[in-house]
């Protein structure tokens, strides 16, 4: 579970609200997708959760767990997949999969049966032992998700996991994610593309200018809708518009 | 025109950060506490350029009445030039081929010569800053004590600015003819490191020439035993770097023939190599460069038991960071060239200055001083160039500015921030020692020290060590430079790098001071040995308290 508590943060001195007083909870068990323009706030609040910025105010809790005075113990239940896959490109595949195990203390066995696996779907075994500097941006974002992967995380929080990926890997990690909730756990990732919301999403929630507009499930956000929108295409265009 | 002129802008602006420095400086008002400290570190410097200024003065006093006064001049600009042969390399082997901005710049409808040109500004930017504090004040002082007149200032501005180009064109066609061959082979990291190495060399092998043709140190006295030799000093190093001389006639010779001559002969045959260069570069710039981030890989899948035997079983936190710097450090080349050789060649090189430059009757001089002198003296000077060699590296002061882009992984990991730096300080401490053992080396096989000054000096470097690497560590933790599109911005263009240098030799000079106050006291050697010791502990475990501290605050502070 995460839960913001009137979370804010704010640029350049307070003149730029990024994120304005967000209050919202993500269930255990749940997909919640985070839209919104570009600059609205979403890679913002991301960071917030896995401890890249600090909020200037309220608080985001993990699990029950303070991200801010529990960082560790709510690092160690968390991964995360950023936009852009900037890893260690002078380290193979493996080695950065080693990396993480260890610093998340992944046994030696669940390691080996998770990497053979995540290998196989995401159709990287022949390049692992090579270094990630002769990746391609798509290996990359396969490795990162591998890594976010790899400690069974109970929370997962993904930055537009899908760019960069192809349509076969891109159909793999739907079900990945799916998979994830219906083991009881959280994700919470932003995204673009509005029919993978629609169809992959339990509930969403689009933030506009730093603020909450709407949250809900696909349902509710069209009840909120006065026009009787159908798609989540044109309740977002609608209510992003102002 | 205008396309050469905006990629030359970008190309500054980049470099230097200035759109970043006035919007972190003027805007966010972050760095406002560097200009202070930065003037200090200036300031600190004002005892050695007094000292050279004086060197110049009692130089130029000897030669008026011999009419040889403007040998400074050769002396000053010579020391330039060659000083940007040899270390240019590091910027025309980063600027040219690891700038990521490579990237962008290759697709853009630019000619390579264009894009060559920019970088080449780049540099020679980079090269006037470097070259400012022993170039300058030979050309300025000078000129105040000739009384010159104005063509002297013009002439002499017009050499500043043209006084990189051949040595910096010079290294560029090595290192484009470099590049070319290292593209085609499939080790090209390897490649860059042993080309490198050896152009490094090659360097060191010039100035060895330089200084059989010179044949002397820059000793007043020995300049003029040399002038009055009937081969002079003049025409000797003339005929290795004729460049130096040209420019020393110009600007002798003033509005005279000889001086426009002169002047016109350095100006025209700086722009002819110059421009022969961007003709080289428009044929083989990009054949070096293009495909040289192409990494092919094994492509081959690893079979279970090699894979359960690659897979590691779980190692502590502080293993697998430091395993993680070690490798990215040692497979990354600038970092390799800039952190780990540095540290091996820089007292090797020593040894060769030492013993290919005029002195060796000096070399002689200071053995016997050295074994004659009392015991503790020679331990604290062994232990002062121990503790220089091991920490001239930027190691430990770019330890977090190296993960650049890559620090967010740093911030996400559950490794508590005092888990990740003392994983970072044993890499930076392990390379420090690297550095003493090397200097150690030199100590007693070319100084002949015995066994117990050796003891001595060792023991107080490795305690020197610990608490210099905190400093170093400390200042790249307050402001780690972590937004850089070239790796050799990260260690060898970092600030933190030279205000950890300058902070180390403040240190080390407040030692020394307090100790030659204690000696004079009338204090024990042994005694000043226990106290200096004792000394080194209590600040390296207030360093590395300190650090440790500070770490968990900065760990949360810095947003990425």
């Amino acid at each position: 579970m995460i839960e913001f508590r009137r979370v804010s943060k704010s640029y350049n001195k307070g003149k730029v609200k990024a994120v304005d007083e967000l209050d919202l909870v993500i269930k255990p068990g749940e997909i919640f997708g985070f839209l919104g323009p570009n600059g609205a706030g979403k890679t913002t609040t991301i960071k917030m959760i896995v401890g890249l910025l600090k909020p200037d105010a309220g608080a985001i809790i993990i699990n029950g767990l303070d991200s801010q005075k529990d960082a560790l113990k709510c690092k160690a239940m968390t991964t995360y997949v950023p936009d852009y896959p900037a890893i260690y490109e002078r380290l193979t595949g493996l080695e950065y999969l080693n990396f993480i195990g260890d610093v998340y203390g992944v046994s030696k066995k669940d390691r080996i049966a998770r990497i053979e696996k995540w290998l196989e779907i995401f159709e990287l075994s022949q390049a692992v032992s090579s270094p990630i500097q002769s990746y391609s941006h798509g290996m990359r974002q396969k490795v990162v998700l591998m890594a976010a992967l790899l400690p069974a995380p109970r929370v997962m929080v993904l930055d537009e996991p899908l760019v960069g990926l192809d349509p076969r890997a891109s159909h793999h990690l739907k079900e990945i994610m799916r998979e994830h909730c219906d083991q009881g756990k959280t994700l919470f990732f932003s995204t673009h593309i509005m029919e993978v919301a629609e169809k992959l999403c339990d509930r969403m929630g689009i933030i506009n200018k730093g603020k909450l507009i709407a949250c809900g499930s696909m349902d509710e956000l069209k009840k909120l809708n006065h026009e009787q929108q159908e798609s989540l295409e044109n309740i977002f265009l609608e209510l992003t518009e102002k | 025109m205008n396309k050469l002129r905006s990629v030359v802008r970008v190309g500054l602006k980049v470099n230097f950060g200035l759109s970043v420095l006035r919007h972190r400086l003027f805007k966010e008002k972050k760095d406002l506490w560097l200009v202070p400290l930065i003037a200090v570190a200036f300031l600190g410097l004002g005892p050695t350029l007094y000292g050279y200024l004086a060197l110049i003065k009692i130089a130029y006093r000897l030669l008026l009445p011999l009419g040889q006064q403007h040998l400074i001049l050769t002396y000053g600009l010579l020391a330039g030039q060659v000083f940007v042969l040899i270390f240019g390399l590091y910027y025309v082997v980063s600027a040219f081929y690891f700038s990521k901005d490579m990237d962008i710049l290759i697709p853009l409808p630019l000619k390579p010569f264009q894009v060559m040109f920019s970088k080449f500004t780049v540099i020679l930017v980079n090269e006037y800053l470097t070259i400012a504090f022993f170039v300058l004040p030979v050309l300025v002082y000078y000129g105040i004590l000739s009384k010159a007149g104005l063509p002297y200032w013009l002439y002499g501005l017009v050499i500043y600015l043209l006084l990189p180009v051949i040595p910096l064109a010079v290294v560029s066609l090595l290192v484009i003819g470099m590049m070319r061959a290292v593209n085609l082979s499939r080790k090209k990291d390897a490649l860059i490191i042993v080309g490198s190495l050896v152009l490094i060399v090659a360097g060191f092998g010039l100035q060895f020439v330089l200084n059989r043709a010179a044949g002397a140190s820059p000793d007043p006295r020995a300049m003029i035993r040399f002038l009055t030799a009937p081969d002079g000093l003049i025409r000797r190093v003339g005929a290795v770097f004729p460049p130096s001389i040209w420019a020393t006639k110009a600007l002798a010779g003033g509005l005279t023939a000889r001086g426009i001559s002169n002047l016109l002969l350095f100006v025209g045959v700086s722009l002819t190599i110059f421009y022969g260069i961007l003709i080289m570069a428009e044929k083989l710039f990009y054949r070096g460069l293009i495909g040289l981030g192409e990494i092919s890989g094994r492509k081959k899948a690893l079979s279970r038991e090699t894979m359960s035997r690659r897979i590691s079983s779980g190692r502590h936190p502080i293993k697998a960071i430091f395993a993680r710097e070690w490798r990215i450090m040692n497979r990354t080349p600038i970092f390799l060239l800039n952190g780990v050789l540095v540290v091996v060649i820089v007292p090797l090189i020593l040894v060769i200055m030492a013993q290919t430059g005029s002195g060796k009757g000096d070399n002689a001089v200071l053995l016997r001083l050295m074994t004659s002198a009392k015991p503790i003296y020679v331990i604290l000077a062994t232990a002062c160039f121990m503790t220089f060699c091991s920490c001239l590296n930027g190691t430990s002061s770019s330890t977090f500015s190296r993960e650049g882009s890559q620090f967010w992984i740093s911030k996400i990991i559950p490794a508590t921030p005092k888990e990740q730096v003392i994983a970072k300080f044993i890499h930076s401490y392990f390379i420090a020692l690297l550095g003493i053992v090397v200097a150690s080396v030199v100590a007693v096989f070319v100084a002949h020290l015995k066994v117990v000054m050796f003891a001595g000096a060792f023991s107080i470097s490795i305690a020197a060590a610990v608490a210099l690497t905190a400093v170093g560590m400390i200042i790249d933790l307050a402001r780690p430079l972590l937004d850089w599109t070239n790796p050799q911005k990260a260690i060898k263009q970092n600030l933190n790098v030279l205000l950890a240098m300058l902070a180390d030799i403040g240190i080390l000079s407040a030692l020394g001071y307090f100790s030659v106050i204690l000696l004079k006291r009338g204090i024990g050697g042994g005694m000043l040995f226990a106290i200096l010791f004792g000394a080194l502990i209590l600040l390296s475990y207030a360093g590395c308290r300190f650090l440790l501290e500070f770490a968990k605050k900065r760990y949360t502070q810095i947003e990425v």
